[in-house]
This record gives C-alpha cells, sequence and structure tokens, in this order.
C-alpha cells in the first residue's frame, strides 16, 4: 500500500535488488567456469602458433591471440583459477587472523585491549603494501619458489595487508555485543568468558564478518592484479588476470594496437570487482539497518 | 596542542623505525645478493666488493651502520649503479613523483568534493545517479585497464597526447587522469553521504528557514562537517595513491621513484630500496599528520579530546 504511493522509491528498490542478483549470478559463473577449466575442451593455454600471434578476436580464437598466438579465452579461463584463489586466500588469512586478534583483544581486560590494538594502530600506520612488495620481491627466485611454495606464500601475505580493519570491526562488534542483556544472563548463569565468546558472542558476529569480508575480497583481488602487473606476484608458466595485462602492456604500440589483449583480461577482473562490491554494498544494507538509509 | 603534536611526532618516529628495521631484515634475508652476475666472479673478488660495501660484517652491525648513515642522511652509493649516490637518484626521481601524485592527490580530492555537492544538491536525480554509478567504478577498475583505455584512445587513436614520457606538460594529463580517478571516486562517495547526513541536522534546518538556497546551505553550512571523513581517510588515499603510482610509472615510463623501488627490490639494492621505503613512510606520516591537523581545523570540538 505505501510502496504504492511511492512508485520512484519502490523502482529505486527494485533496482537495487536487480544489481546484487546479475552480480551473484556473473560472480557464480566466474566461479564455476574457474572450477571447470580442465574439464572444458579448451585449447591449451601454451600452445604457441607464431602463424597466428597477434590475430584480433575471430570464431577460432574468441579474445584473439598473444604475442606468441596463444589463446587469449583459454588463457583469462585459466588465469581465473589463480586469481580468484589468491582473493579467497588472502581473505582467509584476514579472516582467521582478524577475528582471533579482534576477539582475544575485545573480550579481554582492558589493558590487554590497550596492547593490542595499539599494535593495530601501529600496523596501519606502516604502508604494508610496500613491505608485502619487498617480502613478494624475497620470495620470488628463492628456494620456496623454486619447490613450487612460492604461490602458497604469496597467498597468505596478500592477507596480511589486510587484517587489520577485520580487527578493528571485530573487536568493537565484540566489546558492543559482551555488554548486551543476554552475554549478562550468560554470566550470571555462571558461563565462563571464553565460553561466552565462543558460543554466544562469535555466532553473533557473523553478519559483521561477512560484510567485511565483502570489503576485503576485492581488495585482495586487485591486489593480486597489482602485484603480477609490476611482475612481482604470479610468474610464469602460471597465468593470472594480472599478468595477462602485464603481457598486453608489453606489446602495446601505436600501429598494431592488440585492444583485445588489454581489454578482456581486465575487463573481466573490474566486472567481478564490481559485482563484488555490489553485492558488498547489498549487504551492508540488508545486514545493517543504520546503514540502511544510504 | 602541543602534547598532541608531540606525542604524533613520537608515534612517527617509532612508525619510521619500526619500517626501516622490517624492510631491512626482510630484504637482507632475501637469497642472492647485488653482485650476482651471470659469471660467478672469482670468490676473492666478491669478498672484496663485499668488504668494500661493509657487506662482509655482521648483520647487526650492517643494520646500526645502515641506521646511523639514514639518520645523517647520507646513505652513500648505490649499489647497483656505483657511480651514483642513493641521495642523488632519490632526490631526481622524487620531485618528479611528488609533482604526479600531489597533483593527483589535489585535482581527485577537488573533483570528487564538487562531484559529492552536485549529487548530494538533488539526491535521486540523474545527476546524482550517475555520480554514484561514478565512485563504485572509480574503486572497481583496474588502473591498468584505465591507462590502457586512455591511451589506446587519446594517444594512438586521436593522437592527441603523447602516451609515455616526462617531457611536456601534455605528458602529465594522462597519468594524471589515471591516478585522480580512484582519490576522486572515493571522495565523492564520502562528501555525498556526509553531505546527505549533516543536511537533515538542525542547523541546515535553521539556514533553510532564513531563506537561503539548498546549494549555498549545502556548501556554505553543510560542507564543513561533511569533509571530516575526507580528511581522516587523506593516509589511507595518499597511499593508494603511492601504490597505484608504482603501476603509472611504469605504463607511463615516467622516471619518478617508483621505478627504482620496484627495480631496486628485484636487484637488491639495499640501500636504494630501504631509501625508497622511508621516504613514503615519512610521507605518508606528514599526510596523515595533515590529515588530524585539518580535522582538528574541521570540528574544533574534538581538539581537547587527543
Amino acid at each position: 500500500m505505501i510502496a504504492s504511493l511511492q512508485p520512484h522509491k519502490s523502482r529505486w528498490r527494485q533496482t537495487r535488488k536487480t544489481l546484487p542478483v546479475l552480480s551473484l549470478t556473473w560472480l557464480t559463473l566466474v566461479v564455476l567456469i574457474s572450477i571447470l577449466t580442465p574439464a572444458l575442451p579448451l585449447e591449451p593455454i601454451d600452445s604457441v602458433d607464431p602463424e597466428q600471434a597477434i590475430s584480433a578476436p575471430s570464431i577460432h580464437h574468441w579474445f584473439g591471440t598473444d604475442v606468441l598466438g596463444r589463446d587469449l579465452f583459454s588463457r583469462i579461463l585459466r588465469g581465473s583459477r589463480i586469481s580468484l584463489a589468491c582473493a579467497l586466500a588472502g581473505a582467509a588469512t584476514a579472516l582467521l587472523v582478524g577475528v582471533a586478534w579482534g576477539l582475544i583483544a575485545g573480550g579481554g581486560s582492558r589493558q590487554r585491549d590497550n596492547v593490542m590494538m595499539r599494535f593495530v594502530d601501529l600496523v596501519d600506520s606502516i604502508p604494508l603494501v610496500f613491505l608485502v612488495i619487498l617480502v613478494a620481491s624475497v620470495v620470488r627466485g628463492s628456494v620456496i619458489e623454486e619447490s613450487g611454495g612460492g604461490l602458497g606464500v604469496f597467498f597468505v601475505i596478500l592477507g596480511f595487508v589486510y587484517w587489520t580493519p577485520m580487527a578493528r570491526v571485530v573487536r568493537g562488534e565484540t566489546i558492543s555485543l559482551a555488554n548486551r542483556e543476554w552475554a549478562l544472563a550468560a554470566t550470571a548463569l555462571g558461563s565462563s568468558p571464553q565460553r561466552i565468546l565462543r558460543k554466544e558472542i562469535l555466532p553473533n558476529l557473523v553478519p559483521t564478518i561477512l560484510v567485511t569480508l565483502t570489503l576485503i575480497i576485492p581488495r585482495v583481488l586487485l591486489f593480486e592484479a597489482f602485484l603480477s602487473f609490476l611482475g612481482l606476484g604470479v610468474q610464469s608458466p602460471h597465468v593470472s588476470w594480472g599478468t595477462l595485462a602485464r603481457d598486453a602492456f608489453e606489446v602495446l604500440n601505436p600501429v598494431n594496437t592488440a585492444w583485445w589483449l588489454v581489454l578482456y583480461p581486465s575487463l573481466v577482473l573490474a566486472m567481478s570487482l564490481l559485482a563484488l562490491n555490489i553485492i558488498g554494498d547489498a549487504l551492508r544494507s540488508d545486514l545493517d539497518p543504520k546503514d540502511a538509509t544510504k | 596542542m602541543t602534547p598532541f603534536l608531540v606525542r604524533r611526532f613520537a608515534s612517527a618516529t617509532l612508525t619510521i623505525w619500526a619500517v626501516f628495521t622490517l624492510s631491512f631484515f626482510i630484504i637482507r634475508s632475501a637469497p642472492g645478493g647485488p653482485f650476482d652476475l651471470e659469471r660467478e666472479p672469482a670468490p676473492d673478488i666478491k669478498a672484496a666488493i663485499e668488504a668494500r660495501y661493509d657487506l662482509d660484517l655482521p648483520l647487526w652491525k650492517q643494520y646500526v651502520q645502515q641506521g646511523w648513515l639514514w639518520l645523517t642522511l647520507d646513505p652513500g652509493p648505490s649499489l647497483r649503479q656505483p657511480d651514483h649516490d642513493v641521495a642523488t637518484i632519490l632526490s631526481q626521481g622524487f620531485p618528479v613523483s611528488v609533482l604526479l601524485g600531489g597533483w593527483a592527490l589535489v585535482i581527485g580530492i577537488l573533483a570528487g568534493m564538487a562531484l559529492g555537492i552536485l549529487s548530494a544538491w538533488r539526491p535521486g536525480s540523474w545527476i546524482d545517479r550517475s555520480v554514484v554509478l561514478f565512485a563504485s567504478l572509480g574503486i572497481s577498475l583496474p588502473m591498468y585497464l584505465i591507462a590502457g583505455l586512455l591511451i589506446m584512445t587519446f594517444s594512438f587513436h586521436w593522437n592527441l597526447l603523447p602516451p609515455a614520457g616526462w617531457t611536456s606538460l601534455a605528458s602529465l594529463v594522462l597519468p594524471m587522469t589515471c591516478l585522480a580517478l580512484a582519490p576522486a571516486a572515493q571522495v565523492a562517495r564520502l562528501t555525498r553521504s556526509g553531505l546527505l547526513e549533516t543536511s537533515s541536522e538542525d542547523f541546515a534546518r535553521t539556514a533553510k528557514a532564513k531563506g537561503r538556497s539548498p546549494l549555498s546551505i549545502l556548501i556554505l553550512h553543510c560542507l564543513r562537517p561533511a569533509s571530516i571523513p575526507v580528511a581522516s581517510t587523506l593516509g589511507p588515499t595518499a597511499a593508494a595513491l603511492l601504490t597505484g603510482s608504482l603501476v603509472v610509472e611504469q605504463i607511463f615510463a615516467i622516471p619518478g621513484i617508483g621505478m627504482h623501488f620496484v627495480q631496486g627490490a628485484m636487484n637488491r639494492d639495499y640501500p636504494l630500496v630501504l631509501g625508497v621505503v622511508l621516504l613514503y613512510t615519512v610521507l605518508l606520516q606528514v599526510l596523515t599528520l595533515i590529515g588530524d591537523l585539518l580535522i582538528m581545523w574541521l570540528d574544533p570540538r574534538g581538539s581537547d579530546m587527543r
């Protein structure tokens, strides 16, 4: 009834529902395809064909070919596996470290909270990105890299850049939840502080953690692309969306502009980032009623 | 005010020291050294070169020595470019990076605030919705996509602007646009939500009752409190800009210090890398401090609390 009196607003609500659904569809598609890539009848990512070098998109090569004549479409699909794995692993690191840190700080004594949050302040004032670049350049070419563990180390260090926002949010929410009536009631019933943290507070943190995760995942995804673009991240023969963009800029010239090499890998990344951001916004306004007006 | 500044100065010093220590030990734990060549030199020659740069001392001694050198602002020669002092290399690249990044920051913030005001002036209109769209695109598009699109249209297709280099004013336009886009989007977002929030407060209603026009209420009354979030993200925005400048300097072949950082880290040029990291850290500390002072000026109520 009220909705019909406000046609403009209801249409706005409608678009606000459509966009997240579209975004979710896109992401599901990307994830599914990246999982299925090895089973799909694609050209191998390293099948070199000098005859077909830098050819524009066609029936045979949907997204064109790169400087060695490799099929860009299958390279993008293959690259999505590492890019998404980086995002997930980085987010998982941030999740584990951040949630643990925030819970312990927020659920303990005043003094412990102070010390732990001072540390977070210190970490935040450090340009961590540059230290991560240093670590990435150290890992590069080292024993770890040669034994195949380089990628794993890379995943984990990505997460360490983004654990502080998670720790801050979790800590703040823990403190506010710990003072609610039901938490006090649990104390009155004789539950130990650890039990209250685990059984009462942690489940109620889930929405907050989810919203923060949707903010962190796109940042990790972008950061992987950034590092790989600089040549410090994923290394050949592995392929990620970032290394594909790097390859594109190496052959970019005004005479024979290979626009597809620049456009397609970046566009897939950009659409995924946009989708993640839209879902994050939608989740935030649904899970956090204070924010619903925005 | 003074105790606040003293405390801030102390914490900035602590941060800079922490960054120095961390980066020193990270880069020194890297395998390989600055004098690794394709063909391994004779062991005594290598030892002599390393002794020349004190690389044969115990690590903690080198750490103290490097720390002292940096305190006196005389870090000595670069290991990979022995004819050049680290200080000289940095002082050549620094003005270029500051010119690029500084203008990008200023333009980004001004454009973002203008867009934020426009969209809060007519909430729900097409202007508002395009600003919101711009804001979410601006933080989602990877910088190299924007750079690639700009180069392909303005340099290759229309031949208007140079695609790379650092020679004329025209060569500044494309890299600066790339860098300014993300801060503009971020600031537009913050300004818009800040303005929408403050415009429902009592003082805004009073100003409306006085007969002020909506736009002048926004600019004269609401903008000041609404720009507090913008000032408080000055540090992080600048940090994002610095990381972005690494990409932009590489794409547009700009001789700033970002190039030295990436190259130096790969070549194990220890003093050069330390220099760039320290320079970035100091820069970020200064910008964060400026942001804090701005907040105190924008919102005098909070100045006693610190």
